[in-house]
């Protein structure tokens, strides 16, 4: 078993440090539906910590639990060493999780910048009539913030769609600066649910090493879902494995692969 | 030839201009660059700075007088310092295109024998790692973007700022062997060594001295007036002579400042935002610009459509002629100011080239409709013919004597001579001294007296003095009746509509001529938009009747226009098809500056080719594709082949003289 | 110049000046529709209790008096004192922001992701309760405000133009007085939209509510500025339009008026509100003055607007500054 407060190193010599946040015997019920039935697991700090299963496996509700979306009827989040009462979605991301949306949720109306600068909302410290007037430490907080905004543009290479309104750009780009925002907000945790849906094979290819680099240069924690099992063995450290709202593997890619449960719930019997 | 070692005022090297603009001008801006945003600038003083501290670190990392460094990445200020900084040392920089293959970069590596280099961002990194272990003298590799290349060994790997660094603090003890190399550098040293891309066969590494950048440069900047005010935007490709002589020969020889783009996709908006007085694109970027314009006015309301077609006609009636100062009445005169109110500078802004004092064009035919659209707008666009071996310049237009269909007089300092063969022979200051590693096609290329081929077919025309270019010499042929064959010149004319991207003529030795044409996804995927054509992949469009009957008017048009001329009227083409599949440099069948191919298309597309002679209607292909990845596949279609209407020509012949 | 193109001149400025009132009352419409898709059939209520609650305060008149004076038999009306015009806007104003915190805890709140016509039937609901409510706390007698602007013909104008054309026009200070302000909010407005964390916020949710969420912005407490700043809109409104014709319960009714505005000028567009009040506010005194009042006897001001508003309807849906479809990827 791991340690709890110890991390461990990757075998491409990342450090892996200690948990960040554990789920602890989570059930979600709709109604009489089980959608998540006694899960529990833990993100550590620096790793990229993949859920994945079948469709309709209670992959999504998870990660709604986790960023707030929805509320488990059992269950205990703890999230830096502390026990997480129940919280609306904005108050978890003002905690520092950020996520993205499997079916994109960007702010069509506005510019690429615009819908990026929201992701700083947590950043920005002054109050309602500092930013009415528009003086000194709103005015700094405003530079400080774009400059911010910048890097994650440059970063994620999308300065030639800076102005342009986030309803024109094709889907590959509006994923793209949905990780944007969710970047922009320095999150200690950042949720990706599905980032490769509906991609080709190069968009993939492009997700992919920016998911690899934000990780590496920022070495932000984070949690993704994905049902693409090359795409998730190639970038995660460790793996939930989800089947009907259980649990049925937990491991790196290699132990989850020879897990027989999974192949079961990959190859047996096919459900949906 | 008697000549001195020592360029005008002891300035024989680009590291000397150099120094000259530091210490007369240092606080001057030398390079602008788009970042995160803002647009960053480096004065003359500081690029001299950072060049230095650069060339220390390559000492420092055990460069030798002679290494080749090889440069591989996009316009950005780190690596045209790179190149001075090369030069510095004694090296020679060998820039790289940032786009080849491995394979084709190992070539050039090997070939040059690079000990060094420097390389932008992990993408490059990983390309030289995969090749490495076949180049034995390859070294040490400097990256200028760390992102992701944190886990990689650095052993043999260095970061741009920390090389600087490391040059820095060894100043002292390495500054008077920088010093001493620098100052060794005459007018015989390399300056740089450019690959040419060629049509046909491996690259050649063209070597070019300090005499024939410096003297190229310093006189085509006086033939056009060129000062340190001029504002250029740096985003061809690095290792193209063209850059290499606007963006170091004339910014270093003038003091000019050289601005570099955000990204290549965010060149449009920057170009906007420079306003570049100096301007070099090849034709297709004009053309490019040109059928945007087209596209957004279609869609604007009928009120500036009226006002855009009105005011561009009155352009097109008196904007040359007031552009090459003749005589227009007053009333046109006024017409034309209150257009520059209304259209034109709007549309100058808009397209990034409201301030162009002086714009070239080259490397292919520009349409006479496209180079008179610019020219009406009262942008001074102007065509040069040049090559890498001349150190670009062989012949240019000068102001006031502009023509679409001419490529202009000697440049200053070439001679001209054309052969009997119609081929183009040069000399002067700027030819090159070698191509590296292969005597034999130096001296195929370069005769005793200094008589360089160009490999081009052209003559000088009565009437202008100018010199017309009609085709690549060896292309021209001859069809199965003995007349003249000159395909380029039909592709050109093809190309020469919007719809139309590429094509490819065939008829050397046959009976008659047949084409294959690549349509414009841009334009031709607009119109369909417009008319409710919903298609799929370029395939479908390409494949679509009304697409092809629309290729198929332009074929007669150019049919019709070539049926005028009797030396070309024999070139109509009979029948043709419209490729499933855009011609690509990642398949070969392109070069990276987008010339075609015509022996590998042939062979690749044999039985496409076999049909458009044997009579059949439509024929079923597959063709291997390589996507940008490096990864293969291959797609395949059934291909309508079209009969094109064609005006007879008389049948006595008429003499080739 | 003939004297009926000097007298529709006159008319079109003072058409201009109506269009403005509208304009502001279309505004406050246009804040709510954007930031949550509420159509708030209660704007205009709310800027009648806007102007009660100020002239309420101003002359210091106690709340509730006839409901107190009911139960208790005592005979109290004013407090007796007259509170300063700037302090009484300020008090109002913080009437407003409770006002929109208390309807979003107490109904909103309990509203989302309802039907869009569940929402409005419920800001109908809000109109009649706060026309009650503001009748039971002020009393239902007309009154007139007074906070200092100025008013009457304005002279200058009246001079100069008798001098031009031999006619004075008469144009009321008043009414140039809102148009200033009514640009000068508008003007706030757009770059509170556009350049404050707070304005962006209000984009955000307007945009995409749980997208707003995940970037950790609260949809109440931009809900609750919001409607403040509905408030605040009909605060002015309420008190431009006391200010012309007194503060009475007809007050309510320009909120109709406020409906073929933002048909003309769209739902979701400031700039849309200005312009469809101007056209309207020009168009019907055109109107009842060149064909309305000569030919189909007059009157015709009252369902002017509405018929410009169906012909509009036909011919371009979105209004003039809708969100257009985006039709090219």
């Amino acid at each position: 078993m791991l340690d709890q407060t110890e991390g461990y190193t990757t075998e491409d010599g990342r450090k892996i440090g200690g948990v960040v946040m554990e789920m602890k015997n989570i059930t979600l019920r709709f109604g009489g539906v089980v959608a998540i039935q006694d899960i529990s697991f833990d993100v550590r700090e620096g790793e990229i910590r993949a859920i994945i299963g079948p469709n309709g496996a209670g992959k999504s509700s998870m990660l709604n639990v986790i960023s707030g979306f929805y509320n488990p009827q059992e269950g205990e989040v703890w999230y830096k060493g502390e026990k997480r009462p129940q919280m609306k979605p904005y108050q978890v991301a003002q905690q520092g999780i950020a996520r993205t949306f499997q079916n994109i949720a960007l702010f069509e109306g506005m510019s690429v910048l615009d819908n990026v600068m929201t992701g700083r909302i947590r950043q920005m410290k002054s109050g309602l009539l500092a930013q009415s007037l528009w003086k000194g430490k709103a005015e700094r907080e405003e530079v400080e913030n774009r400059a911010f905004v910048e890097r994650i543009i440059d970063f994620l290479e999308i300065q030639h769609i800076r102005k342009t309104p986030v309803g024109r750009l094709p889907y590959g780009l509006k994923k793209r600066v949905e990780l944007a925002r969710a970047l922009a907000a320095e999150p200690s945790i950042l949720l990706l649910d599905e980032p490769m849906a509906g991609m080709n094979v190069e968009e993939k290819e492009d997700m992919s090493r920016f998911v690899l680099d934000v990780n590496d240069e920022f070495g932000t924690t984070i949690v993704l879902i994905e049902h693409d099992m090359g795409v998730v063995m190639d970038l995660s450290d460790r793996v939930v494995v989800m089947d009907y709202g259980k649990k049925i593997g937990d491991g790196t890619p290699d132990e989850v692969r020879s897990n027989q449960a999974v192949i079961d719930a990959y190859l047996g019997v096919a459900h949906d | 030839m008697a000549q001195s070692s020592r360029g005008a005022d002891g300035l024989s090297s680009i590291p000397a201009l150099l120094q000259r603009n530091a210490a007369q001008f240092g606080a001057r801006p030398a390079y602008r660059e788009k970042e995160y945003g803002i647009w960053q600038s480096w004065t003359w003083a500081e690029a001299e700075q950072e060049i230095e501290a650069l060339a220390l670190g390559l000492l420092n990392l055990g460069v030798d007088k002679g290494d080749f460094i090889a440069i591989i990445g996009r316009n950005r200020p780190y690596f045209y310092w790179s190149m001075v900084a090369a030069q510095s040392v004694g090296a020679i920089p060998v820039p790289v295109y940032q786009d080849s293959a491995s394979d084709e970069m190992a070539y050039v590596l090997d070939h040059c024998g690079a000990r060094f280099a420097v390389a932008e961002d992990q993408e490059q990194v990983d390309k030289i790692i995969d090749i490495q272990d076949d180049l034995h003298q390859f070294e040490h590799m400097i990256y200028v973007d760390p992102r992701g290349l944190r886990k990689y060994d650095h052993s043999k790997l260095h970061q741009f700022a920390q090389v600087q660094e490391q040059g820095r603090a060894a100043k002292d003890s390495l500054m008077s062997e920088l010093t001493a190399r620098r100052d060794a550098l005459d007018y015989d040293s390399t300056c740089v060594m450019l690959y040419t891309s060629g049509t046909t066969g491996k690259p050649k590494g063209v070597v070019l001295s300090n005499r024939n950048i410096i003297e190229a440069s310093k006189s085509s900047s006086e033939f056009d007036h060129l000062t340190r005010n001029e504002e250029v935007l740096a985003y061809l490709p690095m290792a193209w002579v063209g850059d290499f002589i606007f963006s170091i020969g004339q910014a270093y020889w003038c003091g000019f400042c050289v601005n570099c783009p955000e990204s290549p996709d965010t060149m449009q908006v920057n170009l906007r935002e420079i306003g570049p007085t100096y301007y070099f694109a090849p034709p297709r970027v004009f053309e490019g610009q040109l059928t945007n314009v087209m596209i957004r006015m279609e869609d604007a309301s009928r009120m500036k459509q009226w006002l855009f077609h009105t005011f561009m006609a009155h352009a097109r009636k008196v904007g040359p002629a007031i552009l090459d100062g003749k005589s227009v009445s007053g009333w046109d005169r006024l017409k034309y100011k209150l257009g520059g109110l209304l259209v034109y500078g709007p549309l100058k802004d808009t397209l990034g080239l409201g301030r162009v004092r002086v714009g070239y064009t080259a490397g292919e035919a520009i349409g006479p409709e496209i180079f008179d659209f610019y020219r009406s707008l009262g942008i001074n666009l102007k065509q040069l013919y040049g090559q890498t071996e001349a150190s670009v310049f062989i012949t240019l237009q000068p102001d006031g004597e502009v023509y679409s269909d001419t490529v202009g007089v000697a440049a200053p300092g070439v001679e001209l001579k054309i052969a009997e063969s119609g081929e183009v022979f040069y000399r002067g200051d700027g030819v090159f001294e070698e191509y590296y590693k292969n005597a034999e096609s130096t001296a195929s290329t370069k005769d005793a007296e200094g008589w360089v081929a160009t490999g081009d077919a052209g003559f000088i025309d009565e009437a202008t003095g100018h010199l017309k270019i009609i085709d690549r010499a060896k292309d021209v042929g001859k069809m199965a009746d003995g007349s003249l064959f000159a395909p380029k010149y039909v592709e050109n004319k093809l190309k020469f509509y919007p719809n139309i991207l590429e094509a490819v003529v065939f008829g050397n030795q046959r009976e008659q001529c047949t084409a294959f044409i690549n349509i414009d996804l841009n334009a031709v995927g607009n119109w369909a938009e417009r008319n409710n054509i919903g298609y799929a992949s370029y395939q479908e469009l390409a494949g679509h009747p009304r697409v092809l009957e629309t290729v198929k008017e332009h074929v007669e048009e150019v049919n019709r226009s070539l049926a005028e001329d009797p030396m070309l009227a024999h070139c109509q083409v009979h029948r043709f098809l419209v490729l499933h599949k855009e011609l690509d440099a990642d398949d070969g069948e392109m070069t990276r500056t987008r010339k075609v191919r015509r022996g590998v298309i042939s062979e690749k597309f044999e039985e496409l080719l076999g049909a458009l002679y044997d009579g059949s209607e439509e024929k079923f292909t597959t063709t291997e594709v390589t996507y940008e990845d490096g990864r293969k596949g291959s797609i395949s279609a059934t291909l309508k082949i079209v009969e094109a209407q064609v005006v007879p020509v008389a049948q006595e012949k008429v003499a080739a003289e | 110049m003939p004297d009926q193109l000097i007298f529709g001149m006159e008319v079109f400025l003072n058409g201009l000046m109506a269009g403005v009132l509208y304009a502001l009352v279309a505004l406050g419409f246009v804040l709510i529709y954007k930031a949550s898709g509420i159509f708030n059939y209660a704007q205009g209520v709310m800027a009648l209790f806007a102007a009660l609650t100020l002239v309420g305060i101003m002359e210091g008149q106690v709340p509730f008096s006839h409901l107190i004076n009911a139960i208790f038999g005592t005979e109290v009306h004013h407090f007796g004192w007259h509170v300063p015009a700037l302090a009484a806007i300020l008090l109002t104003m913080v009437v407003m922001v409770a006002l929109a915190w208390v309807v979003n805890v107490l109904i909103f709140k309990h509203l989302v992701n309802q039907e869009p016509i569940i929402l409005f039937m419920a800001t109908i609901g809000l109109a009649y309760f706060l026309e009650g409510f503001g009748d039971m706390m002020w009393g239902s007698d007309i009154k007139t405000m007074d906070v200092g602007l100025p008013q009457g013909i304005n002279e200058v104008i009246d001079t100069t133009t008798a001098g031009w054309f031999g006619y004075g026009f008469f144009i009321d200070n008043l009414d140039i007085v809102a148009t200033v302000i009514a640009a000068a909010l508008v003007f706030t407005l757009i770059v509170f939209a556009q350049y404050t964390k707070q304005g962006r916020a209000m984009r955000a949710v307007a945009d995409d509510h749980q997208a707003a969420l995940s970037v950790g912005i609260s949809l109440n407490f931009i809900w609750v500025m919001v409607w403040s700043l509905a408030g605040f809109v009909a605060l002015v409104a309420g008190i431009m339009w006391g200010t012309k014709s007194g503060v009475q319960f007809s007050l309510s009714l320009i909120a109709l008026k406020a409906l073929p505005v933002l048909m003309l000028g769209g739902f979701t567009s400031i700039p849309g509100a200005i312009v469809g009040g101007l056209l309207i506010g020009v168009g019907e005194k055109l109107f009842e003055f060149a064909i309305g009042a000569p030919y189909l006897g007059g009157a015709t001001e009252i369902w002017f607007a509405y018929v410009l508003a169906l012909i509009f309807l036909v011919f371009r849906p979105q209004g003039l500054f809708g969100e257009k479809i985006i039709e090219r990827v």
